[in-house]
């Protein structure tokens, strides 16, 4: 494991005259949790839709364990490992939970629409031994929603709405999976159930790693072992947290520059 | 057109498998008898009132979801019995249309455009496609058939695939300009398609122009023409029952790819697509690929009707092919049920029969057919029969 997991060199983007993401270095290593804070419209989500392909950068590269993916349309980037979800959890409301997770397999199966046709006890088998696996990572996260598998996605509750994206990234048996605020809309409890879960699921799977992007301070404090802090779409703070929230940079960026100072 | 309603199977208790048995056999004998009925009857009051049983039927399910579920669950258990009923009424219906080579016309339109549904609703079902040129497709199967034959004599048999080929390009090469446009976009390249289609076939002169091409040979199986009648057994069905078992048989294929294709991963990755393109991609699904496939496949069905078509009739004309025909088949996807198959194929004989039988009211039937449909999308808003959720292992 000469390479780091994933490593990002000098990202940037730009929207016409608008420079949402500049010159971001980030590198992630195996086993690794990773948080990126920052103020609102910093760019945060952007760099994600970068690393997972929905954008194609202006400059800089990208690169999965030591392999160059800069400029992969998503569903390469998803296939070579890197697994997301949203920020407004986007599932697929009118399928039921168990096949939100076998579509998360689609990288991990390969019958296509010859077998489905042709041979269809090949593709049949395939697609029932995925359902099976499914089932055993829903009930591995939660007995809850293993329970309520036949049902449909969008009857969901936001945290389990969170949850079922988690399995379904966890599904693609991804290196690095990509989480954007997944503590939003939850109560204390939940966060604590989502820490928990984050640390399991990397327990269970050396190597993996975790890149959230997160506004919840409880959480930035206790799960990740680095903090970036991303301000105006610039990495400006990368580190420990105990350290990176006393800078100066990153107090302004949060606080502005007054009331940093009278901090 | 975005996010279908569906209903989720519920548990229901099951009572011996002797109920589950009459029940399907209930279900198939009564709809067959309905159908029968309505393809028969002379009378503008018969034809209203089996209208209105229907209607009251689909109300009732749409009242008391528990009968649909326990219909359902019959169904699924007695499968191989609802399967071997269905295939022997299928087989021995003409022999009940009292020699009525009209009720039989119908029959083989109606199933022609269940097929013609079914291809669609892999796009516009699945996939949130809104292909409006389903009835182009159509007319380039027909046409490359028709073609063959009438140029180089090339048998029917063989002018299938080749037709079904054929189209299937077509229908990527239209896929390739819509790979980058969506939702009304989209729509509009495959109206835009449709009428390209429609204008060549009408001002080539190798295609016959507007007069279309005349004298297209019948197909013969085995050294029976299937211009002659069929005579079993003392009975003597008119030569349309040729090609009513012809389109029975494509439609049995048809029902049978719409199944496997839907039940695969191939249908989880369309499914995916139409709930969000977005999401889709991330979980490693090339949606331009699948969004082509669609395309492809929606062709390939289309044109094995088409070429049934043309050599039913043997008359072709661009007429037969317009872009209304795109709308009627989208129509019949929409009103029997996105992504459901049973659904769509109803959705198309009633779309099919009920301008045949509303005739009566001469220029008013559109009219009618209109307020039809109207009534059953109020009484059944998803569809007559909405998608399901997908079974696995012991939940089958």
């Amino acid at each position: 494991m000469s390479h780091p997991l994933l490593e990002v060199r000098g990202l940037s983007i730009r929207f016409g005259g608008l420079v949402a993401v500049a010159e971001v270095d980030l590198t992630l290593n195996h086993s690794e949790v990773v948080c990126i804070i920052g103020p609102n419209g910093a760019g945060k989500s952007t760099l994600f839709n970068l690393i997972s392909g929905i954008y194609r950068p202006t400059h800089g590269s990208m690169k999965l364990e030591g392999k160059d993916i800069t400029g992969w349309p998503a569903h390469r980037i998803a296939a070579a490992g890197i697994a997301r979800t949203f920020q407004s959890s986007r599932l697929f409301n009118d399928l039921t939970l168990l096949d939100n997770v076998l579509i998360g397999m689609h990288t991990r199966t390969k019958s296509g629409v010859f077998d489905a046709l042709l041979r269809p006890a090949t593709a049949r088998a395939e697609l029932e031994a995925a359902a099976v696996r499914a089932g055993e990572l829903l009930h591995a996260v939660s007995p809850q929603l293993h329970a309520r598998r036949h049902t449909l996605a969008g009857a969901l509750p936001q945290a389990d709405r969170r949850r079922l994206e988690i399995v379904r990234a966890l599904a693609s048996e991804p290196r690095v999976i990509m989480l954007d605020e997944p503590s939003s809309g939850m109560d204390d409890r939940d966060t604590d159930g989502l820490m928990a879960d984050v640390r399991r699921v990397m327990a269970e799977r050396p190597g993996l790693s975790f890149l959230i992007i997160e506004h919840d301070m409880r959480l930035v404090a206790a799960l990740p072992d680095r903090v970036a802090v991303i301000d105006y779409g610039r990495k400006i703070a990368d580190g420990d947290f105990s350290q990176v929230r006393l800078m100066p940079r990153v107090q302004e960026a949060y606080l502005g520059q007054k009331a940093a100072h009278h901090a | 057109m975005s996010q279908t309603g569906i209903q989720v199977e519920a548990p229901v208790e099951r009572s011996g498998t002797s109920l589950d048995a009459s029940i399907v056999v209930a279900v198939e004998l009564g709809s067959a008898v309905l159908l029968g009925a309505f393809l028969l009857s002379e009378q503008t009051a018969i034809v209203v009132l089996l209208l209105a049983v229907m209607g009251a039927i689909f109300g009732l399910l749409q009242w008391r979801p528990a009968f649909e579920e326990r219909i359902v669950a019959a169904f699924h258990d007695q499968q191989q019995l609802a399967i071997a009923l269905g295939a022997v009424i299928v087989m021995v219906y003409p022999f009940f249309m009292q020699g009525s080579s009209y009720a039989l016309h119908l029959l083989i339109v109606a199933q022609l455009y269940a097929v013609l549904a079914l291809a669609l609703n892999f796009q516009l079902g699945s996939a949130n496609i809104p292909n409006f040129a389903t009835g182009a497709s159509y007319g380039i199967g027909a046409y490359t058939s028709a073609l063959l034959a009438i140029n180089f004599g090339v048998s029917f048999w063989l002018t299938l695939p080749v037709a079904a080929v054929v189209a299937t390009i077509f229908g990527f090469l239209l896929g390739f300009p819509s790979m980058r446009t969506k939702d009304s976009y989209l729509a509009l390249v495959t109206i835009a398609f449709g009428i390209v289609v429609h204008q060549l076939l009408n001002n080539f002169s190798w295609t016959g122009g507007a007069n279309g091409l005349v004298g297209i040979p019948a197909p013969s199986l085995f050294g029976h023409s299937f211009t002659r009648p069929i005579e079993v057994l003392g009975f003597r069905l008119p030569s349309q029952a040729n090609f009513y078992y012809l389109s029975a048989a494509l439609v049995g294929l048809s029902i049978i790819a719409a199944r496997r294709l839907h039940n695969s991963r191939v249908g989880l990755a369309w499914n995916a697509l139409r709930a969000d393109p977005l999401a889709a991609r991330c979980q490693g699904i090339d949606i331009v690929w699948y969004k082509m496939l669609a395309f492809g496949v929606d062709a390939f069905l289309a044109a094995f009707a088409g070429t049934i078509y043309a050599f039913y009739v043997s008359y072709i004309s661009p007429d037969n092919f317009t872009f209304l025909v795109s709308v009627t088949i989208m129509t019949m996807v929409i009103v029997g049920g996105m992504d459901n198959t049973l659904g769509v194929i109803i959705g198309a004989f009633l779309l099919t029969m009920l301008p045949e039988k509303l005739r009566i009211f001469s220029d008013y039937r559109l009219l009618f057919v209109g307020v039809v449909v109207i009534l059953f999308l109020i009484l059944r808003p998803q569809g007559l029969f909405p998608q399901r959720a997908r079974n696995y292992g012991a939940h089958r």
